[in-house]
């Protein structure tokens, strides 16, 4: 252990925490931590290593399977994260829990006791001037920007006089200066003898403002190290790691003709900020185009934009050289394109129906499906195909009329995967194909789109797991911030180099 | 008009807007806790039973009491259903106005052994200001102005609210959800049941099986069309109030204006308010919708 | 090894989700009829009735009398209809409680048919039938289809919508009954549709008439349409996940809009049916009486049968012979008819709860699962 300083009890100290999910999903695997007063610990990881749901124990929102937590050496249970926070850990997540129609300074005060209401204002005040987060206390939330809400956040915890502040991810949707407000307020807080955790996957971030990381993958911490020690080569190498998994053998690509072609393309995201600021690329048939970067960097909406699911505000997409800029998806799958979305549970498939009906997901009016033009099903054929989807993918379900909800996570995506094969398709959009996996599901997968890509099907793939981009990819590009920051081959840039341009450190 | 026309027309008014009020202050309460009630109906003819039976005991301090006691028990059920068993929020809704259909006129044929209707007797009635002013219509104002200043004054508004718009945040900081849902519909409807005590055996001073005549659903409307505030819901109360009185008024004058056309206006006038129309309402944005923990 | 018949069928219900699910459902419907009939018990015991008596004349009278099955079918009829509205509703992810109103309108359709039957000869004949149920079906589908445009366009709950398109629907045949529509002969009712384009009688002397024969094919229909036609699996599909229906290039709000016009057909033909089959008045009666409680009745059958097509019907053939058994209750063991009512509210409340036997079971699987990853992560971390 690299105690920074020696001598200092931690505030924290979680042991051997285990935590499996109800849906069977591994996410910690024993894992250990000390957080110490006064510093700021930086958890570094990718997406799926379990950074998030460690934090959301020590903080009460989640029970762990085994294991345990110490508050300043006495064991603690938690049973809500409100008990956490009266004892001094409290959490800003991702998303934040705010109530919008409220003020801020309602945010800040809502459920504390009325004792502790006298003067709150005053205190508030003077919060905000202490670390430099202001915020407009009399503006409803939101109305606010992203940062301003964050703000508003912290000061409740702050207010609550939390010892520990975990913050995840907090810069994803800050503007530069928002984030220095935010690195100034931390050293601030550092200084009053705080301990602050801060989640993220940025390395330059993380070695900016921390004292001390620790590096998550797969569940487990696999280092730890003071900042001073640490290079963005050697997290970046931590970070990524070895994969237990077989390489999948590949041979060389034969790219055929153009199948995909998107010029210069804008999209928004939900929020209406941009996502995609203006993305150009081709891939052609029989290979398979990689697209690496850290999560929330456009890769959703360039996927929804290409598979007819968000509209395209400016730019082109031509799909076997026909313009197809905001067309729909039906017409996309009939013309040869399939979609395997990043969430299977709530998109790629329907949980509560059974696996002969998610067989026909979006083939549904395909006329080997249809009896008649009246629009009566055939059901003898969507069984059969459902049949054959189980039989060739090996997938193992209770029976072809059982919910695909029973099913496991790598069943349910081989039958997702082999549905959208079954059209098929000249080009298949894969997206996150193997997060959540188990390691023998994942190479499965992995091994289905090599295939598909040897078959001389075109392949794009989205995914945040840089060694799998580095495997399947016969061109790889990386977006951040809604652009790409390179296209190269996996043959001429090494995972080190691919994690700096991730984390937005080096452009080429 | 003369001068005690008038005053007979405004005492009218008052007692047609109490019943009104009162539920449409109670649904609020309970929808800016996130649930909601649409058995208010129902609530509001057991409550006039249960208000006549016990009035006629005891007195009608102990009729109203009953009121607000059988209300405040069919709230309960709804709350274990809805807040804690996490169910749906309308089904046990329906439950409630059919039993209702059920047990009133039921009652009335068992306990006082008369089909349709029954009037209650004088000594069982609240007893009236001056000979006809109900001491009611004035409580029902006080309550309403005391849910807004609870609502949006107070820190326990605060939590109530907070745990209808995002009961995520309410959980995180330590609000307990389940049990503020749980206490917001049971005092809703109470407030129903207490509007149900205040038909039989006060305003009316009769109880007919079908009592309530759609005010359970009046209120719902005036819910929405108040925007979930109490002090909206007084006017809007009062605005019906007088469009009942005047109904009244307009039959026994002749003027010949169908008054099961104007019946339907309280029911449009809403439609077109959710439709965004007439500006915009805004719901609590958790209302109705059961909420799961992980 | 020997296997008797009675553990094959027990495997095959525990082998075939389908069996089992329906299995989970129907025994969830029979918990909540039996809690229903029993508190329904105490109450008649405590009023000084006899529950066993009372019970035996409801349902001697309704199931086991040759007229009386006649009269629970008539009334199953419209019931099953308006379940049906709500149902398909259910099914597209929607709360439609709205098919009372659309009964209304339906009703309506059918007395402005006996209305231009008396200045159109022509109409009294099956053409005028035929008339009469479109109108019906317009109507009713013309009311929902407000709150469908009001869902789609404007984002307004069904449940806020519906209920006010109930009461404007009341007050509109209320005021049209009694004011323009009304009989002449006997203001207390509207118009009588005319002999000629009534729905013939299944049975002479009966109120059984062919809106039955109506309930049973739209019932049928709706099976065909959820499982067996595209249309129903892109409903379906929307209910259950508008954004898997999305990236199935299935557009949700057009399952919404079907829906919506579909249960208003079902509950515009069942207030048609009323008026156009059911003897002696074959008119809209003052205050609707003949009328309302019809459509949440149908939420009652809905809800029973599992928002299934084919388990409506059982469904609504209890509830209708609660209704049509009523009379011989009252009649016989002098239990006032609105008793029916009372054991009706608490199954619906009974059925509010989530699905207990669903829920013991989920418990049970959960448990064995975790169980088990976590022996197997046990095993994996003793050979790692």
């Amino acid at each position: 252990m690299a105690a920074p300083e020696t001598g200092r009890e931690p505030v924290v100290s979680m042991r051997d925490i285990v935590k499996i999910y109800p849906d069977g999903t591994v996410a910690l695997r024993g894992v250990n931590l000390d957080i110490y007063p006064g510093e700021v610990l930086g958890l570094l990881g990718e997406n799926g290593a379990g950074k998030t749901t460690l934090m959301k124990i020590l903080a009460g929102f989640l029970k762990p399977t085994s294991g345990y937590i110490l508050l300043r050496g006495r064991r603690v249970v938690w049973h809500s994260a409100a008990e956490a926070l009266r004892h001094g850990i409290g959490m800003v997540h991702q998303h934040l829990s705010l109530v919008p129609v409220f003020t801020a300074y309602e945010n800040i005060i809502l459920g504390l006791p009325s004792r502790m209401l006298a003067g709150a204002r005053q205190r508030i005040e003077k919060l905000m001037e202490e670390t430099g987060l202001e915020v407009p206390l009399d503006e409803v939330v939101e109305l606010l920007s992203f940062g301003e809400q964050q703000r508003v956040e912290i000061l409740r915890m702050l207010f609550r006089n939390v010892d520990v502040l975990i913050l995840d991810e907090p810069t994803t949707n800050l503007t530069p200066n928002e984030t220095e407000t935010l690195f100034n307020a931390i050293r601030k807080l550092k200084q009053q003898g705080k301990s602050i955790v801060f989640i993220t996957h940025k390395l330059r971030e993380v070695l900016e403002i921390t004292d001390r990381i620790v590096v998550m993958r797969r569940g487990r911490v696999v280092g730890e190290l003071p900042r001073a020690m640490a290079d963005p080569r050697l997290l970046a190498r931590m970070m990524v790691g070895r994969e237990v998994l077989m390489r999948v053998e590949k041979p060389p690509a034969k790219p055929g003709e153009v199948v995909l072609r998107v010029e210069n393309l804008w999209v928004k995201r939900d929020i209406g900020t941009w996502g995609v600021r203006g993305v150009s690329f081709e891939i052609r048939a029989g290979e398979i185009f990689g697209i690496a970067g850290v999560e929330g960097n456009g890769q959703a909406e360039l996927v929804e934009a290409i598979t007819g699911l968000r509209r395209v505000e400016r730019g082109k997409i031509y799909f076997l050289g026909r313009d197809v800029t905001n067309l729909g998806p039906a017409e996309l799958y009939r013309m040869g394109m399939a979609h395997v979305p990043e969430d299977r549970r709530s998109t790629g498939l329907i949980m509560d129906m059974n696996v002969v009906e998610n067989s026909i997901l979006g083939l549904h009016r395909w006329e080997r499906f249809l009896r008649n033009k009246w629009g009566m099903l055939n059901w003898a054929a969507a069984e059969e195909h459902a049949k054959e989807l189980v039989k060739k993918y090996e997938i193992a379900a209770p029976g072809l009329y059982s919910p695909v909800k029973y099913l496991s996570g790598g069943n349910q995506q081989k039958l997702l995967l082999g549905r959208e094969i079954s059209k098929n398709p000249k080009l298949i959009v894969a997206a996150q194909p193997t997060r959540g996996l188990d390691v023998a599901a994942t190479e499965y997968v992995r091994r289905m789109l090599v295939a598909l890509r040897n078959q001389g099907h075109a392949v794009l793939l989205v995914s945040s797991d840089t060694d799998e981009v580095m495997q399947l990819s016969d061109r790889i590009a990386v977006m951040y911030r809604g652009r790409f920051v390179v296209v190269t081959r996996p043959e001429e840039v090494t995972e080190e180099k691919l994690g700096l341009y991730m984390g937005g450190i080096e452009q080429a | 008009m003369p001068e005690s026309a008038a005053l007979i027309f405004a005492v009218g008014v008052l007692n047609a807007m109490t019943p009104i009020l009162l539920t449409a202050v109670g649904e609020i309460i309970a929808e800016r806790a996130g649930v909601v009630n649409i058995g208010l109906e129902g609530i509001i003819m057991i409550g006039a039973m249960a208000a006549t039976m016990a009035a006629e005991g005891f007195g009608p301090l102990a009729g109203l009491l009953a009121g607000i006691g059988v209300g405040a028990l069919l709230g309960l059920l709804h709350a274990v259903l809805t807040a804690y068993l996490k169910g749906d929020h309308v089904i046990p809704g329906i439950g409630v106005n059919t039993l209702a259909l059920g047990l009133v006129p039921f009652m009335l044929i068992v306990y006082w052994g008369s089909a349709g209707q029954h009037t209650v007797p004088r000594y069982a009635q609240v007893p009236k200001i001056a000979g006809y002013i109900s001491p009611m219509p004035f409580i029902a104002i006080l309550i309403a102005v005391a849910a807004w200043y609870i609502l949006f004054k107070t820190p326990t508004g605060l939590k109530l609210r907070s745990v209808g718009e995002n009961p995520v945040a309410a959980d995180t900081v330590g609000i307990l959800v389940e049990r503020t849902q749980a206490v917001a519909v049971v005092v809703g409807a109470a407030l129903a049941g207490l509007a149900g005590a205040f038909m039989s055996i006060d305003w009316l001073g009769v109880l007919t099986k079908e009592i309530a005549a759609g005010r359970g659903f009046i209120a719902l409307a005036l819910v929405v069309f108040s925007n979930w505030n109490p002090l909206w819901a007084l006017g809007g109360a009062l605005l019906f109030g007088t469009f009942d009185s005047l109904s009244q008024w307009l039959k026994v004058l002749h003027t010949g204006i169908p008054d099961t056309l104007i019946n339907t206006l309280p029911y449009v006038v809403t439609l077109i308010a959710v439709a965004g129309v007439l500006g915009r309402v805004q719901p609590p944005r958790h209302a109705g919708i059961p909420y799961r923990r992980e | 090894m020997t296997v008797t018949a009675g553990n094959s069928l027990l495997e095959r219900l525990r082998r075939d989700p389908r069996m089992h699910e329906a299995v989970l459902r129907f025994g969830e419907s029979i918990i909540a009829l039996v809690i229903g009939l029993t508190i329904g018990a105490v109450i008649l015991w405590v009023s000084g009735y006899s529950p066993g008596e009372a019970y035996y004349y409801l349902f001697q009278s309704s199931l086991l009398d040759t007229y009386g099955l006649t009269s629970t079918l008539s009334f199953a009829t419209p019931v099953l209809l308006t379940g049906l509205t709500f149902a398909i509703g259910a099914r597209a992810g929607l709360f439609n409680i709205g098919a009372e109103g659309q009964l209304y309108m339906g009703a309506l359709g059918a007395t402005l048919l006996a209305w231009l039957a008396m200045h159109v000869p022509l109409l009294d004949s099956p053409l005028g039938t035929l008339v009469g149920l479109l109108l019906g079906a317009a109507l009713g589908a013309g009311l929902a289809l407000i709150a469908a445009m009001l869902r789609v366009y404007r984002g307004v709950h069904e449940v806020v919508s519906t209920i006010m398109l109930n009461w404007i629907a009341y007050w509109l045949v209320y005021y049209l009954q009694s004011q323009k529509l009304y009989w002449p002969k006997d203001p207390t009712k509207s118009i009588p549709v005319p002999p000629g384009a009534r729905l013939p009688l299944l049975l002479p002397g009966t109120e059984l008439s062919a809106s039955f024969l109506i309930a049973i094919g739209f019932t049928v229909f709706t099976y065909y349409l959820l499982w067996h036609m595209v249309h129903g699996y892109e409903l379906r599909a929307s209910g259950l996940s508008p954004r898997a229906a999305r990236y199935a290039g299935i557009d949700p709000n057009r399952s919404i809009m079907l829906a919506f016009v579909l249960g208003g057909v079902a509950a515009g033909l069942a207030g048609a049916g009323e008026v156009m089959g059911r003897p002696p008045h074959y008119a809209i009666t003052s205050g609707l009486s003949n009328l309302v409680n019809m459509g949440f009745d149908g939420i009652t059958v809905a809800l029973i049968g599992a928002n299934h097509p084919l388990g409506m019907i059982p469904a609504a053939i209890f509830i209708g012979a609660l209704n049509a058994g009523s009379r011989a209750m009252q009649a016989f063991a002098g239990v006032p008819l609105e008793m029916v009512r009372i054991v009706e509210g608490v199954i619906i409340i009974a059925l509010a709860v989530p699905g207990i036997l669903h829920m013991i079971e989920e418990y049970l699987r959960r448990k064995r699962e975790l169980r088990e990853i976590a022996a197997k992560e046990a095993e994996a971390s003793q050979a790692g």
